[in-house]
């Protein structure tokens, strides 16, 4: 905590219900992304590269795997002597029965207790569920500089997408006078990202109050933000210029997989200045075999490639076999895909055996398949 | 595992021409991601032996910042150790850094140990070994001494200067004799050990005391009719680092998955210090056929035959046969390469030839510009 007095909370009990089987098992944190990360590599990485040292993950949905994935600070060079990653679940207490988080602010109320023992300064509030990569502690400088209560980060979106977020209304100094959800005529362009950075004295005082309030959602957005604009407390937009994405559907999952392959890339994430970490697995480099055709692809190690892979993402340790053909998809780690099988424009899940000869997808398909197993 | 693993270093006649120039034989890159070292320390760390010392003979840096704390091999922060041991000393003469002269440097380190046995083997022997396997054997056969080898099918042009072991019928060691490539089949001795830390420390003495040039091997050899050494053949897969020719040809011979999972056994992970590097990318031009690729690379251009490792790059228009870059080496456009070592962050851009053959593969030194 020595480097900037900040803690990250990181929201990530999302079920990602529609990426439907890929999340029948695992929270949407914990998907697969890029042939060998998982969606919370980024925010932890982000964490990790601007000199944050606690992080909270506050889980919720099929927690098993993302509990034990994100224990392992050292993944993220966060097993520093005064930091760490901690999970935080909902819990049974002295005084109530065991209750689900009910909303984003409710899971950082419920765990006021373990941020008090840390007794921050500032508290960064993030969501499990995006792809990009960001400086906090820039963040934070802005937040310090414009004297703000709050800071929360914004990127600019088309006035038509606006309508599908959380808009910040701001005046001429980027100090936000209004938010509004999903407007249907929105003012301004500026979307919130889930991001913020609170004065951690203040944010207690409004989580105590508005855990007391019977009519509340307990979110941030909807509750939180709202009374801090009524009680005219300083809020201030900062604004985030790059690569950003919001992985929830299948689709925008294989976009911005698909993201990676492109010439100078938005998101470069081979830039050792800003690495993304994650699982050291224990898989060997790839074997391109010799009638293999690998082309425009990104490949990790552990993927065996004796057919074609063409304009795709290849996970961990995925077998492509003599003939098979994947063209236009996203292959997630531990897949099959079995002699003389053809995948376009698809996204196979993980550990998913394409029976050999098999076709699924097509060029021309308006939506991309999902290709999972059997549903247990 | 009741033993200290002791990861030797090997003698003069193990030299990977050029490559040896820059870091001792452990610390090699080897496989795209992987360095000599890593095989036989997972080897211990796999078999369950928590205490393990690795003998450097020279320019340890390159070892140290692989190496680390052990971590990554599996070895218990808590309740084992990793230790890069050397000669303090320098030595007056290169003749007497061997082995024997560092383990009497940190003889007081073998001693503390608490394991009642030792597993020494050094690192430039590759293969996949479960010592527990070997102690058993030891414990029951009632040997002094077990010595692993390998049965050498072709030992007229590998494992040149190794020793090749003479045994009884009852797999006793008879006599150990310096491979001169005189016959094809000869049973190779892998330099690797099982006995008693006991009888180790007396025969580290034994070694000091007869002569101070005297290697391990040496006395062993001295020892045959006084203690029984028995041998125990390793019969999976077994390689040897010893040569730059047989650098090339082991590596070259990997590139054959089903070759290459007899080293690499499911369920026996080799393990290595992470990079974080991100996945390989392929470029639309990029035609790769039977090539092993690490991650972090950049293939824009034609690549056969070849080993690339983490974060190397082949521009457009190169065509890279036959070779093996090591981490980081940079292929400029229109470059051609055939039989070509490429060591760590060399760049390859002036000029557009360089061939080599099997038996000379062309060696481009680290950091080097041409």
């Amino acid at each position: 905590m020595r480097a900037n007095n900040m803690v990250a909370m990181i929201l990530a009990g999302g079920r990602g219900s529609r990426l439907y089987d890929l999340t029948k098992k695992v929270a949407k944190p914990a998907v697969h992304f890029g042939g060998k990360y998982r969606i919370i590599d980024f925010p932890l990485s982000n964490c990790a590269n601007s000199d944050i040292s606690t992080v909270g993950v506050l889980t919720q949905y099929e927690s098993v795997l993302l509990n034990s994935y994100v224990a392992r600070d050292h993944y993220w060079g966060l097993d520093t002597y005064d930091g760490g990653v901690y999970v935080l679940t909902p819990r049974e207490r002295d005084t109530a029965n065991l209750e689900v988080y009910r909303g984003t602010a409710d899971a950082i109320t419920a765990n006021i207790d373990f941020l008090d023992n840390i007794n921050p300064e500032y508290i960064l509030i993030l969501s499990g569920d995006h792809i990009y990569k960001m400086n906090y502690d820039k963040m934070l400088d802005y937040h310090k500089k414009m004297n703000a209560d709050a800071t929360i980060a914004v990127r600019e979106v088309s006035l038509k997408e606006a309508t599908r977020f959380g808009i910040m209304n701001t005046n001429k100094d980027d100090m936000i006078i209004e938010f509004e959800e999903k407007p249907a005529h929105p003012k301004s362009n500026l979307a919130s990202m889930g991001i913020y950075i609170f004065t951690y004295k203040t944010l207690r005082k409004y989580l105590v109050a508005d855990a007391k309030n019977p009519d509340s959602h307990h979110d941030f957005g909807n509750d939180i933000i709202p009374n801090y604009l009524n009680d005219k407390k300083r809020l201030t937009a900062y604004r985030f210029k790059g690569y950003w994405k919001d992985v929830g559907t299948v689709d925008s999952l294989w976009e911005a997989n698909m993201d990676l392959l492109k010439d100078n890339a938005e998101l470069d994430l081979g830039d050792p200045t800003w690495k993304i970490y994650t699982e050291d697995v224990n898989a060997l480099p790839q074997f391109i075999g010799k009638d293999a055709k690998v082309e425009h692809c990104y490949v990790t190690q552990g993927s065996v490639i004796e057919g074609s892979a063409v304009n795709s993402v290849i996970g961990t340790n995925v077998v492509i076999e003599p003939g098979a053909k994947v063209i236009d998809s996203v292959i997630q780690p531990g897949a099959k895909i079995r002699a003389g099988a053809t995948v376009t424009r698809c996204i196979v899940a993980d550990d998913v055996e394409v029976p050999a000869g098999a076709v699924f997808g097509s060029k021309n398909s308006k939506e991309i398949q999902l290709v999972a197993g059997k549903s247990e | 595992m009741r033993a200290l693993g002791i990861i030797s270093f090997e003698d003069n006649t193990a030299n990977i021409e050029g490559l040896c120039d820059h870091r001792p034989v452990p610390a090699i890159a080897f496989m795209g991601r992987y360095r000599i070292v890593d095989f036989i320390l997972s080897n211990m760390t796999n078999s369950g032996i928590g205490n393990v010392q690795i003998y450097c003979k020279e320019k340890p840096r390159n070892l140290i910042e692989h190496l680390g704390d052990g971590k990554h091999y599996n070895i218990n922060s808590k309740r084992g150790k990793l230790r890069l041991l050397y000669g303090e000393k320098s030595f007056s003469s290169d003749v007497y850094n061997h082995d024997v002269a560092n383990y009497m440097l940190n003889m007081q380190y073998i001693e503390e140990d608490p394991n009642p046995y030792v597993v020494i083997a050094p690192s430039y022997f590759v293969y996949p070994i479960d010592f527990n396997d070997v102690l058993e054997q030891h414990i029951e056969s009632k040997a002094d001494v077990t010595l692993l080898y390998t049965n050498a099918k072709d030992a007229k042009t590998q494992y040149l200067g190794c020793d090749v072991v003479k045994f009884d019928k009852f797999k006793t060691v008879l006599g150990l004799e310096k491979n001169r490539g005189k016959l094809k089949n000869q049973s190779v001795s892998l330099e690797a050990y099982v006995m008693t830390k006991k009888l180790f420390i007396e025969l580290v003495h034994k070694a000091a005391e007869t002569s101070s040039l005297y290697w391990f091997k040496d006395v062993l050899a001295d020892s045959v009719n006084e203690l029984t050494i028995k041998g125990y053949q390793v019969k999976g897969y077994v390689a040897c680092l010893n040569s730059l020719p047989e650098f090339f040809r082991v590596s070259m011979d990997l590139l054959d998955h089903s070759r290459a999972v007899q080293l690499f056994k499911p369920g026996w992970p080799i393990y290595t210090q992470t990079n974080d590097s991100c996945p390989t990318i392929f470029a639309e031009d990029a035609k790769v056929s039977n090539c092993v690729v690490a991650n972090g690379a950049t293939i824009e251009g034609t690549v056969e035959n070849s080993i690339i490792s983490r974060g190397c790059t082949v521009r457009k228009g190169a065509t890279v046969k036959n070779c093996i870059l090591l981490p980081g080496a940079y292929i400029g456009e229109n470059a051609k390469l055939d039989h070509v070592v490429v060591d760590k962050y060399a760049i390859v851009h002036h000029i557009k030839k360089l061939e080599g053959t099997d038996a000379a593969p062309v060696y481009v030194a680290r950091r080097d510009r041409i």
